[in-house]
């Protein structure tokens, strides 16, 4: 297991000695930035508009404007979901591709390292370059928690936006396992990228498809879509299924990875 | 029994041949020279021997490990330097060497006397604190061996440990291969004949994936019908010839 950590240290080491991760971080925060203040924007012109007419005469689907959390933080975690989309790939492109451009893996290969502590290394070191990318969101909410007020108890209800930045990450988890295992079938880091985007997309889009299709197949796509999955999490509703699900995507992606590195031996 | 053995060794790849039936043993201590044209299977034979690829018939064995049954135990005896030497170009050497001797399980209490001493050894000492991507070619490839000497392990094969080097860098690397003998068994690969007539006792030399001559140096000249006079390279040439 040290060679696993001293593999992920490595890792880390250079995504932040290059200017990839910074440049990610900057995508990350500009984007959601860019989000927040449109959210907020919303969210005051709700809320005027309520002053002026009362929430009794204001359309239903606004109900969620009544408050900091719901109105603005969940919707958020909504449109940060989507960036993780977007950047995951370009953090786990490398991974294994510019191993094996820069005849490094050889390296790798010929230690007295088992394949499972090279998969581990590398996906422990993803972790740590993607929570540091999701870490730098939890700064709006620590915003909204400074300067917003509610009518009754804290602006924000913790709980619920914990649980939802919770999702996040395991949605973050997800997205640099499913890279991490591309990232190994490849040598361009291009293709990895796009491979593990066109992966990711369709992925996530399952519960559109599955509007149009009959029972039991809906039901069984729907289930499979990243989306239909996240969204609980995402509003702070704690589901053990999720879990299960997200938990068993990791877990097979790094089982893929582990048979494509350990293949390199049967070559 | 010797370091490393080799028996029937053959890799194919779909239907091309790259290496055919080759057998021979390197004893403990000795540099064995293994020469060739390019393309002749050198760094094939070497990438078995490291584990990296499978042979596709045939075992080979070092340290009395077969390389496909127990490779983490041949491994763990192994010291290796590629063709290409295995650098990431973002660290800086010490780094890169605390890294690669963290991959090999050296403990971590005499790490840093043990980067600081293979860095002695080839030079890069002054160089340590530097990235490696701003380093010159010959840095880089000394970087290489430092990494490979890493741990001291038993068994050193050196996919052309000089190239890229300038006449007065090979002339130290070569010192450096020279005073490994006795406590290393070394296997370097090489196409500058004068090289292993100074480093190597034995030299093998392969063709076309097979073996061709495979003796002590001083008696490979009178064995293949020439003058005791001839060269290394007068050698080579005629045998490769073909």
């Amino acid at each position: 297991m040290r060679t696993a950590l001293a593999i992920a240290r490595k890792e880390l080491s250079i995504y932040f000695t290059t200017p990839w991760a910074y440049a990610v971080f900057t995508a990350m925060v500009a984007l959601s930035s860019f989000f927040f203040v449109d959210l907020l924007q919303k969210f005051k012109q709700v809320q005027d508009m309520a002053r002026l007419m009362g929430w009794e005469q204001m359309p239903p689907d606004f109900s969620v404007y009544r408050n900091l959390t719901d109105g603005v933080v969940v919707q958020l975690w909504g449109t940060v979901l989507i960036i993780t989309l977007f950047v995951a790939p370009f953090l786990s492109m490398r991974l294994f591709a510019e191993e094996k451009r820069n005849k490094t893996f050889e390296l790798l290969m010929t230690a007295p390292v088992r394949p499972i502590e090279i998969v581990v290394g590398k996906y422990l070191g993803g972790l740590g370059v993607i929570s540091a990318t999701l870490g730098l969101t939890i700064v709006f909410p620590l915003l909204l928690s400074a300067f917003g007020k509610a009518e009754s108890g804290t602006a924000l209800e913790w709980s619920t936006v914990l649980l939802g930045y919770g999702g996040l990450l395991v949605w973050g988890a997800t997205c640099m396992a499913v890279g991490l295992f591309i990232s190994a079938l490849t040598e361009s880091q291009m293709l990895a990228a796009f491979l593990t985007f066109s992966v990711l997309l369709p992925w996530m889009l399952l519960s559109g498809v599955a509007q149009s299709v009959e029972e039991p197949l809906r039901s069984v796509l729907s289930y499979l879509s990243f989306d239909a999955q996240l969204q609980n999490m995402l509003k702070g509703v704690m589901d053990v299924q999720s879990l299960v699900f997200f938990a068993s995507v990791i877990v097979f992606s790094l089982l893929l990875t582990h048979r494509t590195v350990e293949a390199q031996r049967w070559a | 029994m010797p370091m490393i053995e080799v028996q029937h060794l053959t890799k194919r790849y779909r239907d091309r041949v790259a290496v055919e039936d080759l057998t021979f043993s390197v004893e403990e201590g000795e540099i064995l020279g293994f020469l060739g044209p390019n393309g002749a299977g050198k760094s094939t034979t070497m990438k078995i021997l490291t584990g990296f690829l499978p042979p596709s018939a045939g075992t080979a064995r070092v340290g009395g490990f077969d390389v496909f049954e127990q490779p983490l135990e041949v491994k763990r005896r192994i010291g290796y330097l590629p063709e290409t030497p295995p650098l990431y170009p973002e660290m800086t050497v010490r780094g890169y060497l605390k890294f690669v001797a963290s991959l090999k399980g050296l403990p971590g209490r005499g790490l840093k006397v043990e980067v600081e001493r293979v860095a002695g050894l080839t030079g890069v000492s002054h160089v340590l604190d530097r990235v490696i991507q701003n380093l010159s070619k010959g840095y880089k490839q000394r970087v290489g061996i430092a990494q490979a000497l890493l741990g001291s392990p038993p068994v050193l094969i050196l996919d052309e440990p000089t190239e890229g080097l300038d006449p007065a860098q090979r002339a130290e690397v070569r010192a450096l291969i020279k005073g490994l003998a006795g406590k290393h068994t070394v296997i370097l690969s090489t196409h500058i004949l004068p090289e292993v007539t100074m480093t190597c006792e034995k030299a093998l030399i392969i063709n076309q994936g097979k073996i061709v001559a495979y003796d002590e140096i001083r008696k490979l000249a009178s064995l293949h019908g020439q003058a005791e006079s001839a060269s290394l390279e007068e050698v080579f040439i005629k045998l490769t010839a073909a």
